[in-house]
């Protein structure tokens, strides 16, 4: 409440999260209705509750979305330092590394993806030095794939070392 | 069987050379997990998920409760020394204890912990086997309609009463059961929210959306938002050991802090938070050296790690004995059970007694090994500190997307890792909390199922969830425990206004 007063009165990513709830309740109450309903002996089929979960969202979103327009959320906690300036470019960096794993692992192995994703998020931490980073990186890959494919029996992507 | 006999025949278990060594690993694993900044308990056992799933059950259940508690000590160190709370609990310790390093007392301050969580969490495990059985026969009574109603008494305390703002908690445990809802149904094996994507009819895995939640929201949070800050790591300094004035001081806040901290386990409040606070505020009106407050008092880390550890334990008897997650962690040791099968509640007691009380008795044992391990290891752990953050964060987004893809090799899997993780970070930046998702993914599929079961037997009859007596009760109390405080705050306000 208190913390409400110094802040501007619509904040926009706020009142966009509700409006986010208030669609995925949404879509949770329209695709309810596409399950076919099986009235057995039980009289409450599979839609009942994904129509309460509907509403609860949208319901939610709603509260949410009137608590951003008058004021802002409420119970903001005040010690959340740098929200001011953001760095954009760190969370693009490391998205791009994990989207950039994914896209590789099944066919350059897990090892090289791991590399990969290892050294982009280090960067994304302000690293300085990616050829130190691959190095790190190759070590724990290797040491990480044989100990969970040979200790744990996980099954792990090769890639073009392993011969498939 | 009385539970002393049940006791020791799970000390029969527990004691085995591999379960030892499952208790060991975990308690190891836990405690150098729990030390890195930013990993906790509930990320370290949903890592493991995958990994442990053709294991034997006993030992792995044996292994997380290692983990559970010894990431729990482990986060308690990091408070200490480098006072970045990651975990709402280690708060208050993070207070004190931080200031008491500052000061060059962080051994006794490391010691002070470490010992009031061994006798915090033996004492709250006695309370446990003491209570277990007499919840579980009160339990067998249980038919649907009341396992709902106390599964919608879960959902409130852990959304709307914890928490800074009720409306935010709901939101996230409705997101919950919405991901929960995803898969096939598991009464009429209807496929429900998958729009045609096969990979959706299993639902989505529990450990993508915590590892999700908790590794990737995290990294990417603390890359954007934080990283510019500088953290301080605090110097070991002087002795480790406790001197006779640090006991004298510390003793009766250990106690102190187990009898507030197991009670608010016990009852579906979920978390550590409220207890820590309390036992913090009670210390500091007790001590005989209230100026040292604000400055590093030994009382004001004694008695909330008490109170933190017997809480943790205090969470495992609606666990153990009624299914009932009432944290994040708890959430994800109930997966894990379900990944073999089991479904913790009043039957497993009588089906698997040994698992049960196997896993009891590991505890006291895992207890006797954290004390022995944790103070002569602790130039290990510091070390663990001093790993630079990108090393850090990369190594467990390793580690994350390991555990995603392990599940199936699926690249899908990633994808929605990926997904998850900016909402995660979504919610991190907008203080959402997150546990109220875990809470709702896991527990959701199952109150939906003891909600049509009680349906199905009285006929569609909504009003068993009144008449019945226990249930009647127990949706009183939710309404209560939901409506009651902000009502009694408007109140107090127009008194405070009439003054």
């Amino acid at each position: 409440m208190l913390s409400s007063t110094a802040r501007a009165p619509v904040h926009p990513g706020e009142l966009l999260l509700s409006l986010g709830l208030i669609a995925l309740g949404s879509f949770v109450i329209f695709e309810t209705g596409s399950i076919a309903e099986i009235q057995g002996y039980a009289k409450i089929g599979p839609r009942l509750f994904p129509y309460v979960v509907g509403a609860g969202l949208t319901l939610c979103g709603a509260l949410l979305a009137w608590h951003a327009l008058s004021g802002g959320w409420r119970h903001v906690p005040l010690d959340q330092e740098g929200h001011d300036a953001p760095d954009w470019p760190a969370f693009a960096i490391i998205s791009a590394g994990i989207i950039l794993h994914m896209v590789v692992i099944g066919w350059a192995g897990f090892i090289i993806a791991s590399t990969l994703l290892f050294v982009l998020i280090a960067r994304g931490f302000g690293s300085r030095r990616p050829v130190r980073d691959a190095v790190i990186a190759i070590l724990l890959s290797i040491i990480v794939f044989f100990v969970f494919t040979l200790a744990l029996g996980l099954s792990l992507p090769k890639g073009p070392f392993g011969g498939g | 069987m009385d539970t002393f006999s049940a006791l020791m025949s799970g000390f029969a278990v527990a004691l085995t050379l591999k379960n030892l060594m499952w208790g060991f690993l975990g308690v190891t694993l836990g405690t150098a997990i729990g030390v890195l900044p930013g990993v906790g308990p509930a990320l370290t056992i949903a890592l493991l998920l995958p990994a442990t799933a053709s294991l034997d059950p006993t030992g792995a259940l044996i292994m997380f409760a290692g983990i559970y508690y010894g990431a729990m000590y482990g986060g308690s160190t990091t408070s200490i020394l480098l006072n970045t709370p990651g975990e709402s609990a280690t708060i208050v310790t993070a207070l004190e204890g931080n200031l008491m390093a500052k000061r060059g007392r962080a051994g006794p301050a490391l010691a002070t912990s470490a010992i009031g969580s061994f006798v915090a969490g033996t004492i709250a495990t006695i309370l446990l086997t003491v209570m277990a059985p007499i919840v579980v026969e009160f339990a067998l009574k249980f038919g649907p309609a009341e396992y709902f109603a106390v599964m919608v008494l879960a959902f409130t305390t852990v959304s709307a009463v914890l928490g800074a703002s009720a409306a935010r908690g709901l939101a996230s445990l409705f997101f919950g059961l919405a991901i929960g809802l995803i898969g096939l149904d598991s009464q009429t094996g209807q496929a429900r929210f998958t729009l045609g994507i096969p990979e959706l009819l299993d639902g989505i895995d529990v450990v993508v959306v915590a590892v999700g939640l908790f590794a990737v929201g995290e990294t990417l949070y603390i890359a954007t938002y934080l990283n510019r800050q500088v953290d301080k790591l605090e110097k070991m300094k002087g002795s480790i050991w406790m001197s006779r004035s640090d006991w004298k001081r510390s003793w009766k806040p250990w106690l102190r802090g187990t009898a507030l901290g197991f009670p608010f386990g016990t009852i579906p409040a979920g978390g550590a938070e409220i207890p820590t606070f309390l036992s913090y505020a009670i210390e500091k009106k007790l001590s005989k050296y209230p100026e040292e407050f604000g400055k590093g008092a030994i009382e004001g880390v004694a008695g909330p790690e008490a109170a933190n550890n017997a809480s943790a334990t205090g969470t495992l008897v609606p666990l153990l004995t009624l299914g009932l997650p009432t944290t994040a962690t708890a959430a994800i040791i109930l997966a894990a059970f379900q990944q073999w099968g089991l479904q913790p509640g009043p039957l497993l007691f009588e089906t698997q007694p040994l698992l049960i009380w196997g896993l009891i008795a590991s505890m006291y044992v895992g207890n006797v090994i954290l004390l022995v391990l944790n103070l002569p290891l602790i130039g290990i752990w510091v070390k663990l500190l001093e790993i630079p953050r990108p090393m850090l964060y990369a190594g467990i987004l390793i580690f994350a997307t390991l555990g995603a893809y392990g599940l199936r090799n699926s690249w899908f899997d990633l994808a929605l890792l990926y997904i998850i993780g900016v909402i995660g970070f979504l919610m991190r930046r907008y203080d959402i909390p997150v546990a109220p998702v875990l809470v709702g993914m896991i527990l959701g599929p199952l109150a939906e199922q003891q909600f049509r079961r009680a349906l199905a037997i009285s006929q569609g009859d909504l009003s068993v969830f009144i008449t019945q007596p226990i249930s009647g009760t127990v949706f009183a109390i939710t309404v209560v425990v939901l409506f009651g405080p902000p009502i009694w705050k408007r109140i107090s306000a127009r008194r405070q206004a009439n003054r």
